[in-house]
């Protein structure tokens, strides 16, 4: 295949599968929280930690990852101490580091086509490195969702029952906060920090339709992800257009499908 | 005879929390059976959260089986089942076996998966809860009977000592609150689990709970059933000029 023979092509494809898991798989646990929003919100917020990586010369993936997960945690500790609504909060956040990633970009005078990039995604933005972070943090994360999978599922189904338990809530609602922003932050090059969030949630809500177990939806989730993202990628190539809006594009096709399939079969 | 100290399996000492709780006091011993009764905003549930260790005390102390609440770490021995139970999120994808294995969700991980002597005892509290045939159902497709004895079914994986309920029959048949107060007697009585619940339900009083626990944001009784249904008693807990008929159905 000619699309095998580029290896930015071959990076896109591993960096894509292991953002497609991540995402859909991370996306179960906050859809059904009814924090879709959150994701939304840390791509906006790892924008600023871009701006970071222009203005100090540093790797925009790891400070997109810093940024994101640190401004997560404070999201956490907000929406746990202070009585604010959570959408609220989000809206907040989601604004004003928009607002700061511009002004620290501006400072940075690197508002050109690479910033265009960030936002909505590019195949040959994948450097080897990113592909070292990218599937390192990429097996830890899959292996720390595998380990606290069942406690993740409880807090998600009823948090205070969860707690007297003796699930430590409070560390999973961090954890899982903080996996998502790494997700964000891995995903932002390839699939743009205004797309992120759709691959997160469209997956789930399609797969949600065929209404099977917890875990047959999280399965269904992870390969309607991963097909968005391969045939994404495949037709970006093909018709140069952007990467991260073609991957959505396929997400959606997917989740109008099975809209239809509902509907028929119901 | 004395009872012992370590015969109490929940003990309340001039618990106060913000406005909503005030000085209120109480010993629970293993094997009761009580009802805590009293008007919307009274602190029923604040009570029973305080007790969960879900917030904590302005000042006071509970003490479950003798340990002071905050150094208590065998959660296990407590059951919860919340308010609300039969209204589930209609759209979360979850089985009526998922939600039951969620129960020792405490002690799973990646290297301990569930074992063979757990996956029977799932079993066995299924067939005892009468969902056998429903276990691979959503638990959206349930009607609200039916998922109130999912939620217990999860409560009573763990072995729990204590049952604490949360108005478990909000939105259930009155023959499904039939079935469940059955249930629940077989399970004080047999099983010799202690069960705390709220309810408004005053038929219920009169027929299995050993004792009634009044509150209306402070302490008003905790007495014998019978001596609780007094007219003055219901008049002082709802302030309504209350009248008690008794009789035989």
């Amino acid at each position: 295949m000619e699309i095998l023979q580029y290896d930015f092509m071959i990076r896109a494809f591993i960096a894509g599968v292991f953002i497609a898991i991540l995402a859909s798989s991370l996306g179960m646990f906050v859809v059904v929280r009814r924090y879709s929003m959150l994701s939304d919100a840390l791509a906006h917020i790892s924008l600023l930690g871009v701006a970071f990586g222009f203005l100090f010369s540093i790797s925009t993936t790891w400070s997109a990852m810093v940024t994101a997960v640190t401004i997560s945690w404070l999201i956490e500790y907000l929406r746990r101490n202070y009585n604010i609504y959570s959408d609220s909060l989000l809206a907040i956040f989601l604004t004003g580091s928009l607002s700061l990633a511009i002004i620290v970009i501006s400072l940075s005078h690197s508002f050109n086509v690479s910033l265009f990039n960030y936002l909505f995604g590019s195949i040959v933005a994948v450097s080897a490195n990113d592909i070292y972070v990218i599937s390192s943090f990429g097996i830890l994360s899959v292996l720390l969702i595998t380990n606290f999978y069942q406690k993740l599922l409880f807090v998600s189904f009823d948090e205070d029952v969860a707690f007297t338990t003796g699930i430590n809530t409070s560390f999973l609602n961090y954890l899982l906060v903080s996996l998502v922003a790494i997700t964000i932050g891995l995903s932002i090059k390839i699939v743009g920090a205004l797309l992120i969030g759709a691959l997160m949630v469209i997956p789930v809500i399609s797969a949600m339709q065929y209404g099977k177990s917890f875990l047959k939806t999280a399965i269904l989730a992870v390969i309607f992800s991963i097909s968005s993202v391969v045939l994404g990628l495949i037709i970006s190539f093909y018709v140069s257009i952007p990467s991260g809006a073609t991957i959505v594009v396929m997400a959606l096709l997917i989740f109008i499908s099975s809209l239809f399939k509902n509907k028929i079969f119901r | 005879m004395p009872i012992k100290f370590m015969d109490y399996v929940i003990e309340v000492k001039n618990l106060n929390y913000k406005t909503y709780i005030e000085d209120i006091s109480f010993n629970i011993k293993r094997g009761d059976y009580i009802a805590i009764i009293g008007p919307n905003g009274g602190g029923k549930s604040t009570l029973i959260r305080l007790v969960l260790g879900l917030i904590v005390p302005t000042s006071g102390k509970v003490k479950l089986f003798g340990k002071d609440r905050v150094n208590f770490k065998n959660n296990s021995k407590i059951g919860y089942v919340p308010q609300g139970v039969t209204k589930n999120d209609s759209s979360f994808p979850i089985t009526v076996y998922e939600v039951i294995k969620l129960g020792f969700a405490y002690k799973s991980s990646l290297f301990s998966s569930t074992s063979i002597e757990d996956r029977a005892y799932m079993e066995f509290i299924i067939d005892k809860v009468g969902l056998t045939d429903l276990k691979n159902r959503l638990i959206s497709q349930l009607s609200g009977g039916q998922r109130q004895r999912v939620m217990i079914a999860r409560a009573l994986i763990s072995k729990p000592d204590i049952l604490i309920l949360d108005e478990p029959n909000t939105g259930v048949d009155t023959n499904s609150q039939k079935i469940f107060y059955d249930f629940l007697k077989e399970l004080n009585q047999k099983d010799n689990i202690t069960i705390l619940f709220i309810t408004h339900d005053l038929e219920v009083i009169v027929g299995d709970v050993t004792k009634v626990l009044c509150i209306n944001r402070s302490l008003l009784s905790y007495e014998d059933k019978n001596e609780v249904l007094q007219c003055s008693t219901m008049s002082e807990l709802y302030g309504i000029d209350a009248h008690v008929m008794h009789h035989n159905h």
